[in-house]
């Protein structure tokens, strides 16, 4: 009887620390996706606001280009949110010719450095 | 009225390490959906991104068939879009943002003009916008239609351009 208590105890201990062992690295391995899936929600949400950025910003020159007059500039009004840049080359604003458009390189920068480009058209109406 | 212990214990022994690889499947399945669905997320806003290039490359390249076809003066010339001219016109074609665009155009209803520019000519030329494939955009693959009205002297240089509609298919 004595005996018999001794050796279920023993292993009911060894049972329960590689449970406990098992637990843990599972708890971990959870903790550290739930870290990596809230690090990538963010990350998605800074490319989605990149995109409306982005296209607010091509509009904005759009719309800005379509008061042009040959020869003249025009200025683009857009404020991007915070910690989003917006940057635009050629810079400058001259209106194009009447007869050629003009191709600008539009880079939208998220607040972690994380780079978008494209390009548009724009002519004088 | 209990089962004897040695059958008890018996029974039991193990349990709890089954229970744990229970566990460790269930937050594998767990962290394993949240890997799929963060990469899932991830290729999707690459797709959206790449939709809008497509369509902004379109956008440029119906400003350029705009900007070309209001500078021909000859209203009956392939290049202003004249289905009385040979069709043998070039498609427009621009190459932005990764994508190759081609651009056809069809001339509409529009007003012929008097001479004495009474009448302003008012030609209507609806462009079509697709992904250049060799061959003549379709429904099925165009990108953006629009309408745009050309108003000129019976003879001279286009003096305002109107768009009149502008629909964006996909």
């Amino acid at each position: 009887m004595h005996q018999r208590t001794l050796r279920d105890a023993g292993e009911t201990l060894v049972e329960i620390v590689i449970t406990i062992v098992i637990v843990s690295l599972a708890v971990t391995a959870l903790i550290a996706g739930l870290g990596t899936a809230a690090g990538a929600a963010k990350a998605h949400k800074d490319l989605a606001l990149s995109d409306t950025v982005m296209r607010n910003y091509a509009e904005a020159t759009k719309r800005a280009a379509a008061t042009c007059t040959p020869g003249g500039t025009y200025n683009v009004v857009y404020t991007p949110p915070t910690n989003f840049g917006v940057s635009v080359s050629p810079d400058g604003g001259v209106c194009p010719a009447l007869d050629a458009t003009q191709a600008l390189l539009i880079s939208v920068t998220t607040p972690v450095g994380v780079t978008k480009t494209m390009q548009i058209k724009v002519r004088t109406p | 009225m209990t089962a004897p212990h040695g059958t008890h214990r018996h029974d039991d022994r193990g349990a709890a390490l089954i229970l744990a690889i229970g566990f460790i499947l269930l937050i594998s399945a767990i962290v394993g959906g949240l890997a799929a669905l963060i990469t899932s997320s991830l290729d999707n806003r690459g797709t959206l991104d790449t939709i809008r290039n497509r369509q902004y490359a379109a956008d440029a390249g119906i400003q350029d068939a705009i900007t070309q076809v209001r500078s021909v003066t000859n209203r009956t010339s392939a290049l202003a879009c004249d289905p009385s001219a040979p069709l043998t016109y070039v498609p427009f074609t621009t190459a932005l943002n990764s994508s190759n665009i081609r651009v056809d155009c069809a001339k509409a209803f529009g007003v012929a003009g008097s001479t004495d520019n009474y009448v302003l000519a008012q030609r209507n030329v609806i462009f079509t916008a697709c992904v250049d494939t060799g061959s003549a955009c379709t429904t099925a693959n165009v990108i953006i239609r629009a309408q745009v009205d050309f108003e000129q002297k019976y003879a001279g240089a286009v003096t305002t351009t109107f768009v009149q509609s502008w629909s964006v298919n996909q």
